[in-house]
């Protein structure tokens, strides 16, 4: 390794000094350097960088180590789906793919836009892949009525990193799972989801993890035309997880809703982030993020609207963010911002963050119902309109949230 | 001894608080009251005299605290108990005001409600087509369409809908002794009719019955073995039917300043 490298990310620490000897390994590629590069500007993000300010990656990934956790089951995986398996070791995929799904394996890494403002992002696309194996994988979908393409990322390792770029081509439609399943000990992904014309995606997000690991999955999304995407994710959090979204609307006419739901138990932390740039006129944006925290858990919340002042006229959007604790010694941070330039626009945010209702609670107990099957009860109703939106997958995030909830 | 005669709600020098500890207040002060099986009793009284502190009292809300005296259901102290285990040894209220719990449709919650109970009780389960066969048939009497009991409970119910409600879960649950707290408020004369006739097949000489109301013209519908007025935190005067009629004419000031 050259201390040319070294020198790239200061005072490094031990995981960001391997993950250094990880890039010197890749094939040198100039696409590739300069992923790296856009990583290494911040390093491990820290606290004291605004957008990472509650979920510090440098202060709670000290070193690459395999923990002692093993990858959770996977409710998402079904027989009907296409199914595209990462570990820690590699990738793999189907190889029959249905006529309207075009599969592009690359070795070399793809430039990736807006590198610098995902430096987790950058490192995924920089250290996917390696000299004997490809990196990149691309999909084009021209059609409707596909089997649903699933992402599952298990396996037991020291990292795992991946990057995968969708393209959905105009009047095609897709239904995308991704399912983050713990055992790494440190897990980077980036998908890049990009619809064109009245193009459709439906993407559900599902993660688990435990208390030695950290991940971050991003995903940046570009809407063409009057394309329609929607994303419902569930996260119960790790020692680290952070579900990043970056959407741009970049023709009029495109909507989005992003749902999302955490639930998040003693010794875990999971962060919702999303950005919207409204960079087309009469866009519509719907996002409604509910959590649950008991004592010892973490959640965040941190959404922006961006409407630039002449691209952004005509904006319809929401943002609503409700958390529960449910317990005495509960966090959650959450930090909804609108930031809006144009003068005709629909824009609301709403914010809230309670316990449960006492009045509530005494009224199903006086029905008969224990205070515990009343907390769940009362929880899981206020998290499923977060996850109403996953379409066929509704009914097992909600199910994989009645569960925990009877188990905490 | 026939079950009739049976003493099922007894309450002895009963005295509660409302309160954060500090500011504390004493609501019920030295309450007695007997209601034998197959009996219904009605407690009226005037605003703020702690009716519904002691429907609460009784069904062990917190913050309602017992500061002396007891309180037994067939025998058994019900003060130390959870609510939801009041509730499985049969005690129901129905609450002067019904909460509203978003996202659980009627139907799934008084499942849960009954199948807890019943759990509780060391009971089966009831199975989803007899329990919606219940349901329907209840449904019908009180005039609720399956629509509205697939709503989440309580939740934009107009003020007399919900109280529709709350006796269809009673009806539901079969409880052995009823606390209704001024059940007759916001209905209309269709409704009140229909609820006391509820209320009335519910009568047996196994259950007993606690009516707080204000008005009179409930109890033409639901006649009392005994009407008591409660002031001040106890019952201060006991008769018949005729009490009430005494308090609808005179007032609680023309009936109390005679009994004070
Ligand atoms: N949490 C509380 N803190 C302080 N005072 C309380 C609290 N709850 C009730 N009280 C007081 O206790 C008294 C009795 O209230 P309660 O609701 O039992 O009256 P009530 O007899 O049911 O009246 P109404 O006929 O108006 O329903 C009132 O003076 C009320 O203000
Ligand atoms: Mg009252």
């Amino acid at each position: 390794m050259t201390t040319a490298l070294r020198d790239l990310i200061s005072n490094p620490n031990t995981a960001e000094l391997e993950l250094i000897a990880r890039y010197g390994m890749q094939p040198e590629d100039p696409r590739r350097e300069r992923l790296f590069e856009a990583f290494a500007q911040t390093g491990l993000p820290t606290r004291r960088m605004e957008a990472w300010k509650w979920t510090d990656f440098k202060a709670a990934l000290s070193a690459l180590d395999r923990p002692a956790s093993q990858s959770a089951s996977d409710p998402l995986a079904s027989d009907d789906a296409l199914c595209f398996r990462f570990s820690p070791d590699g990738f793999e995929y189907p190889k029959d793919l249905p006529e309207g799904i075009h599969l592009f394996v690359k070795p070399e890494p793809q430039a990736l836009g807006s590198a610098e403002d995902v430096p987790l992002g950058a490192l995924a696309a920089a250290l996917a892949g390696s000299k004997t194996r490809p990196g990149t994988l691309m999909i084009e979908v021209t059609a409707a009525d596909l089997p649903r393409l699933h992402f599952a990322f298990g396996g037991e390792g020291e990292a795992s990193f991946a990057r995968v770029t969708i393209v959905v081509r105009p009047g095609a439609e897709l239904s995308v799972s991704e399912s983050y399943l713990g055992g790494a000990g440190f897990l980077s992904s980036v998908f890049e989801y990009s619809l064109q014309g009245d193009a459709k995606l439906n993407r559900t997000v599902y993660q688990r993890g435990a208390d030695q690991e950290t991940m971050a999955a991003t995903a940046l999304v570009q809407l063409e035309g009057a394309s329609e995407y929607t994303q419902t994710s569930l996260a119960f959090g790790a020692k680290l997880a952070r579900l990043e979204t970056r959407l741009v609307h970049k023709e009029a006419g495109a909507k989005a809703i992003m749902n999302a739901a955490y639930l998040v138990g003693k010794g875990l932390h999971a962060d919702i982030t999303t950005h919207v740039r409204h960079g087309a006129p009469s866009c519509i944006t719907r996002q409604m993020t509910k959590g649950a925290v008991l004592d010892g858990g973490t959640g965040v919340f941190q959404g922006k609207f961006h409407v630039p002042r002449t691209a952004g006229q005509y904006t319809d959007a929401d943002m609503q963010h409700k958390a529960l604790l449910l317990e005495e010694g509960a966090v959650v941070f959450a930090k909804p911002e609108l930031e809006i330039y144009a003068d005709d626009v629909e824009c609301a945010h709403g914010n809230t963050c309670g316990a449960l209702d006492a009045n509530q609670l005494f009224y199903m107990r006086q029905r008969g119902i224990p205070e515990r099957a009343a907390r769940a009860l009362l929880t899981e109703a206020f998290i499923a309109e977060a996850v109403e939106t996953a379409g066929d997958l509704k009914d097992i995030l909600r199910d994989e949230a009645s569960n925990w909830l009877a188990e905490s | 001894m026939p079950a009739y005669m049976r003493t099922m709600l007894k309450i002895e020098n009963l005295t509660a608080t409302v309160g954060e500890e500090d500011e504390a207040k004493t609501i019920i002060n030295g309450l007695d009251l007997e209601v034998p099986a197959g009996e219904v009793h009605a407690i009226m009284g005037p605003n703020g005299a702690g009716k519904s502190t002691l429907s609460y009292v009784l069904t062990g809300r917190d913050g309602y605290e017992v500061t002396g005296g007891s309180a037994t259901l067939n025998g058994e102290d019900i003060l130390g108990m959870d609510p939801e285990e009041r509730a499985a040894k049969g005690l129901f209220l129905s609450f002067q005001y019904p909460v509203e719990i978003p996202g659980v449709p009627v139907m799934t919650f008084v499942r849960a409600a009954m199948n807890s109970q019943r759990k509780a009780r060391g009971e089966d389960e009831i199975s989803a087509p007899d329990f919606i066969k219940k349901s329907r048939e209840l449904g019908q009497k009180l005039k609720l369409d399956a629509d509205m009991l697939k709503r989440p409970l309580n939740v934009g119910f107009s003020g007399g809908e919900k109280k529709r409600l709350e006796i269809y879960q009673m009806m539901m649950l079969e409880p052995k002794f009823l606390i209704l707290d001024e059940t007759d408020s916001g209905l209309d004369i269709d409704a009140l009719k229909t609820v006391s006739d509820g209320v009335n097949a519910m009568r047996s000489p196994d259950r007993g019955m606690l009516v707080i109301t204000h008005y009179q013209r409930l109890l033409d519908h639901i006649q009392p073995d005994k009407v008591h007025v409660l002031a001040k935190g106890r019952i201060i005067a006991t008769g018949g039917p005729e009490l009430a009629h005494r308090l609808e004419k005179e007032g609680y000031d023309g009936v109390l300043g005679e009994v004070a």
